[in-house]
């Protein structure tokens, strides 16, 4: 059974799913772990996987390809640019996101910024791109400012995204997460979505809870993972429960599967 | 003999924040009764039936009468209001703006890719581009000269979209806010909404402020403090402070709205 609960998003609600997360946290085991590697290798494939909870709120199937513009790099930016504003209070959004820039130019600049990547991408816009940038990261940081401030458990801005790499079966897998509330001795990790949430955002929100987990040194599971759509003003969330983590954890197999279909069936 | 000042005589920003000490406590009951209204107004519209593609209410459905004609939603006002909304994004976050068309049309390119209305951008023949270039530079001026500096600490957020679903997911109510500060974290209502338009400000521009702000309180469950427009034709502002009656206002004109849509299916 899913533990998929539908909310409003407002202050109050947000931390009540944080005070009533289960206490108890489920934690993965070697086994799980080794189980969930035999099961990526069965999915055969040539090349490296990556899979995140877009992939499976895709089902897996191809989408159109990525390209950076102001919308997509909003994250990246808007979540480093936090973590300069955690480091140093006095430090202003505006300020923390341009600094962020300067620094992905810089690394473009010297040669550190490999063909693709963001800082490539920055280093050829013109200043009024580079506006627009800032606009949508300045946003992004802000709206994540917003709900942390409004949280009454202590927070922290995770250094990175959460990453696994399955063992020989040239997979990674990253789960995203904004901030992470500790509560006692359990943690709940937060994720800020844009636009408003789709039958498959449950599914997707369980794929990074499981990421979560698997990238664990302990494979701990957060007690609770809730994704935020500040846009349509709703919140969903997710107990790490091991039938939750389960469930992740076949809908990110299912993914690569379906992935590797595609794939036959492009090369066929 | 014309003469023109070197500032602007009204600060948009410094009238939208108004006198800190006057602010109200921030309203957080109003938002489940608007809701109510609007689901309850929704349900005598359309009864048990589903609609068969979901009704979309925006700002511009508010704008206009129905059987009316808005010389701004042609292709040629629409890539105007687009222009500006982008040096708009561009002033607030401090980047200085020399040549205004040709800035906000590299900012616009960078964001939206290929679109219609790109698409009728480059349909147009140097006389034409040469008369938007001048329109837009205009617009340009009077915005810059009117709008005043934004401080970060006001945190300043442009382009805020919001989308609400009513009645089963039968209406959706979507917004976009072209300029939002302050915070809903605090104990006083202090998020200003602004919406800057190309057009002169009438009618249909103060039905499109109280829809702003009633989708912000849906939204969020907080009503914001004040509600605003400016014309970049004009020069001029019109700003409301949000109270319930004005909400409970435009959820009737937002039911007015869907009523007409359901009507013409």
């Amino acid at each position: 059974m899913t533990t998929l609960l539908h909310r409003r998003y407002t202050n109050a609600q947000l931390n009540d799913l944080i005070s009533t997360s289960p206490l108890e946290p489920v934690s993965l085991t070697d086994d799980h772990r080794l189980s969930l590697a035999a099961r990526f290798r069965a999915v055969a494939g040539t090349e490296h996987r990556r899979l995140d909870a877009w992939t499976v709120e895709q089902a897996g199937r191809p989408s159109a390809s990525f390209r950076w513009s102001p919308s997509t790099a909003r994250r990246v930016i808007g979540n480093a640019a936090l973590r300069r504003v955690q480091r140093q209070p006095s430090t202003s959004i505006c300020d923390a996101v341009r600094e962020e820039i300067d620094d992905q130019l810089l690394r473009a600049a010297s040669g550190r910024a490999r063909a693709g990547s963001l800082a490539s991408w920055l280093c050829r816009l013109r200043h009024p791109a580079l506006g627009l940038v800032s606009a949508e990261a300045i946003n992004w940081t802000t709206q994540v400012l917003e709900i942390a401030r409004g949280l009454s458990s202590p927070w922290e801005v995770p250094a990175s995204d959460a990453y696994y790499d399955v063992a020989t079966a040239r997979t990674t897998l990253r789960g995203r997460r904004e901030l992470v509330v500790v509560n006692d001795a359990t943690r709940i990790i937060v994720r800020m979505r844009a636009g408003a949430p789709g039958k498959s955002s449950g599914p997707g929100l369980r794929a990074d809870l499981t990421i979560d987990a698997l990238a664990n040194h302990d494979g701990v599971a957060p007690s609770r993972i809730i994704g935020l759509w500040p846009e349509a003003g709703v919140t969903l969330s997710v107990d790490g429960t091991m039938a939750d983590l389960r469930a992740g954890a076949r809908d990110l197999v299912r993914a690569a599967v379906v992935q590797r279909r595609a794939r036959l069936a492009i090369a066929a | 003999m014309t003469t023109l000042l070197p500032a602007s005589p009204i600060s948009v920003v410094d009238t939208l924040r108004g006198d800190r000490a006057a602010r109200p406590l921030a309203n957080t009951t109003s938002a489940g009764g608007l809701r109510a209204q609007l689901e309850d107004g929704i349900y005598e519209i359309m009864g048990k039936r589903n609609s068969s593609a979901p009704l979309v209410v925006r700002a511009s459905s508010l704008r206009q009468a129905s059987h009316t004609t808005d010389v701004s939603l042609s292709s040629l006002g629409r890539i105007r209001g687009v222009l500006i909304n982008q040096l708009l994004r561009l002033h607030c976050v401090g980047e200085s703006i020399d040549h205004a068309f040709d800035e906000a049309v590299e900012a616009w390119r960078a964001e939206a890719g290929a679109s219609d209305l790109i698409g009728r951008l480059e349909q147009m023949d140097d006389d034409e581009r040469a008369r938007l270039a001048t329109d837009v530079s205009a617009h340009s001026i009077t915005l810059t000269r009117a709008f005043g500096s934004l401080a970060s600490n006001w945190m300043p957020r442009s382009a805020v979209r919001a989308t609400q679903r009513l009645g089963a997911g039968n209406v959706v109510l979507r917004d976009m806010v072209d300029l939002m500060i302050g915070t809903n974290s605090g104990a006083w209502a202090s998020v200003v909404l602004l919406d800057v338009t190309t057009s002169p400000l009438g009618e249909g521009a103060e039905r499109a402020m109280r829809y702003h702000a009633l989708v912000e309180t849906l939204r969020t469950s907080i009503v914001p403090l004040r509600t605003s427009a400016f014309s970049t034709a004009t020069g001029d502002l019109w700003a409301l402070d949000v109270d319930h009656e004005l909400l409970s206002r435009s959820a009737n004109e937002v039911l007015e709205v869907i009523n007409e849509l359901w009507m013409s299916q």
